[in-house]
């Protein structure tokens, strides 16, 4: 088992007001799995996304993440965990702009402790695993939507971690470029790569295997994708 | 960077004008002749006439020679003027002719621009020479050489020997009209008694000023048979109000690289929280992806570093190139400044550079150490 929550509150103070952004949590992820996690907007699963991530910790119960009780571990811990464990793609990319593709790959081999020379032949790798071989040199804001997204993908499998955690990745694309983005997904899925994926949209959610609710910081559903969404078109 | 350079070099430039300023005001003075002390005769009341009839009460030629032969360091120039009417040719000139000795030139540090200036023969054989301020050789010779011509004092003919440099007005006495004759042949011609108005004395040490001037009066009391007809009146003194408005130029400037230093200051501080927003948003990128709290320090420290020490040194530069200019600019501006400049300080660079460093390596450093302690997530979202 990768990700185990148990009993996760999530509670955010605005003023002398608590607002719970997460109640209960329960869930558990296999690896291998793709998991979609849907809800609207104010339903929690950017919340959920943190948590999972170490991006932030919870207000209460347990995260096992790979046998490690996370929670419990001091912030210099999660940092490895997050740069060996965990892959994040975001919907904004969050590329640094004055770096090339290459070296933006390189970011978490480098923190990773990798000696140069080992950090551009993986990330040179990898560019050319998303199909970006010939765009090595550019600037992230030389390249269009789709390919700053899959030179994120390729940053987040650099140190090939057993989790792949995407927030909204097809949210800023295109519809082709977000196709493509999918189809990438997919192949690092078949390939045994665990996703966890937020969208609020159930046409993407159908390409997981699972797909699991959120609504008011709680989890309502949580079905195999298949059988829980018509296909359309 | 462009804060930095702009702070800096501001700095850099509005201290170099300023002490440039200040230089100016300063080499002025010293035009004027320095370490100077000025004796002349007290009018003596009524009754202290009467006191004193029958002493020796006035200021001569010989009280010169006396004080020169008593102190051998000093330079002593005797001085009396008179009025009279210089005729040469078909030209005419009528002012004040002054009679003094070799020493004058020196003193007053004002020297002949053609010819020579007294001399001792000059002084010991009565000569008929003549040494004319640079306007008044124009006004009797024209751009004619005045060098060996003859000029008519009164009957007596005289031989110009010398033309002194143009040296202007300074606090109220114009160099340029004067008209200059062996002191011996003014009394000797037209005197006809060995009475002096006053005396210029050149001290060598400006730390033994009040102590000579003391020394001095006491000299000339005792051979004016004790009677105080003396008064003597120290440069210094004068040098001390000088003093202080140099002084109150140093505030102004202080004041002034304070206020440059501060708008230097804001404008790199500025330009370092600008980029905040964006900068926050790496920081939680970077934890994300792994990278820890020195790390994230470090490499701020090290960019920030950088920025300031370049920009620093282009501040320095522009700084350097502008105040030389605008030096430039003012002193073909300003009537009689030419030898105006501006005056770059190693300790105003030094000064502007460390400040510069400080607040662009603190407004980078400090904005760092926020977002890094953020959760990365809130920094990843940070607006």
């Amino acid at each position: 088992m990768l990700i185990q929550l148990k009993h996760i509150d999530k509670i955010y103070k605005a003023g002398q007001v608590d607002v719970p952004a997460l109640i209960d949590i329960n869930l558990q992820v296999e690896r291998g799995e793709f998991v979609a996690i849907i809800g609207q907007s104010g339903s929690g699963k950017t919340t959920l996304l943190d948590i999972v991530g170490c991006l932030s910790r919870p207000t209460s119960g347990e995260y096992w993440l790979d046998g490690d009780h996370v929670n419990t571990l001091p912030d210099a811990s999660l940092t490895g965990i997050r740069n060996r464990k965990i892959g994040f793609i975001f919907q904004t990319f969050h590329l640094l702009a004055r770096k090339t593709a290459l070296e933006n790959v390189q970011l978490p081999l480098m923190y990773a402790g990798a000696s140069r020379k080992a950090q551009q032949d993986k990330a040179r790798e990898l560019l050319t695993r998303v199909g970006l071989q010939d765009r090595l040199l550019h600037y992230s804001n030389q390249l269009s939507g789709g390919q700053q997204q899959r030179v994120a993908i390729a940053r987040a499998l650099a140190n090939s971690p057993p989790l792949l955690l995407a927030d909204e990745p097809t949210g800023n694309l295109d519809s082709q470029s977000g196709k493509d983005i999918l189809a990438l997904f997919e192949q690092l899925h078949h390939q045994g790569q665990t996703i966890v994926m937020i969208t609020h949209d159930p046409l993407i959610a159908e390409r997981a295997e699972r797909r699991i609710t959120l609504s008011d910081g709680r989890i309502v559903a949580d079905e195999p994708a298949y059988q829980a969404a018509p296909v359309l078109g | 960077m462009l804060g930095v350079i702009i702070g800096v070099a501001a700095v850099i430039t509005m201290i170099a004008i300023v002490e440039g300023g200040q230089a100016w005001l300063v080499h002025s003075l010293e035009r004027m002749g320095t370490n100077l002390l000025f004796v002349w005769k007290k009018r003596l009341t009524v009754e202290e006439r009467h006191l004193f009839a029958g002493r020796n009460t006035e200021l001569r030629y010989d009280d010169a020679l006396a004080i020169q032969q008593r102190f051998p360091d000093l330079l002593v120039a005797p001085i009396i003027e008179l009025d009279g009417q210089l005729k040469a040719g078909e030209r005419d000139y009528s002012g004040r002719i002054t009679g003094t000795s070799p020493e004058y030139s020196e003193i007053r540090n004002f020297r002949p621009d053609s010819g020579r200036f007294i001399s001792s023969t000059d002084i010991r054989e009565w000569n008929r020479s003549l040494i004319l301020g640079h306007t008044i050789s124009e006004v009797l010779f024209g751009s004619q050489p005045a060098i060996g011509e003859e000029v008519k004092i009164a009957d007596q003919r005289f031989t110009v020997i010398g033309v002194m440099e143009p040296k202007g007005e300074i606090y109220g006495h114009n160099y340029d009209e004067m008209v200059i004759i062996p002191i011996s042949t003014a009394l000797r011609f037209f005197k006809g008694t060995d009475k002096i108005q006053s005396m210029i004395i050149h001290v060598p040490n400006r730390q033994h000023m009040d102590e000579i001037s003391g020394a001095l009066h006491q000299f000339l009391v005792q051979r004016h048979e004790g009677v105080d007809d003396i008064r003597i009146r120290n440069q210094g003194e004068f040098l001390s109000a000088v003093d202080q408005t140099l002084l109150t130029f140093r505030i102004v400037l202080g004041g002034i690289a304070v206020i440059a230093l501060l708008v230097g200051g804001i404008g790199i501080m500025n330009i370092m929280l600008v980029t905040v927003t964006e900068r926050t948003r790496e920081i939680g990128l970077r934890k994300a992806i792994g990278a820890k709290r020195q790390d994230i320090l470090l490499q701020f420290l090290i960019e920030s570093t950088t920025i300031s020490v370049i920009g620093g040194c282009l501040g320095i530069l522009v700084g350097i190139l502008a105040a030389y200019g605008i030096g430039d600019l003012v002193a073909k501006a300003m009537p009689g400044g030419g030898d105006w400049g501006a005056v770059v300080q190693p300790t105003a660079i030094l000064i502007a550079f460390g400040f510069a460093v400080g607040v662009g390596v603190g407004f980078g450093l400090f904005p760092a150490m926020k977002a890094s302690k953020l959760d990365p997530a809130e920094a990843l979202r940070y607006q």
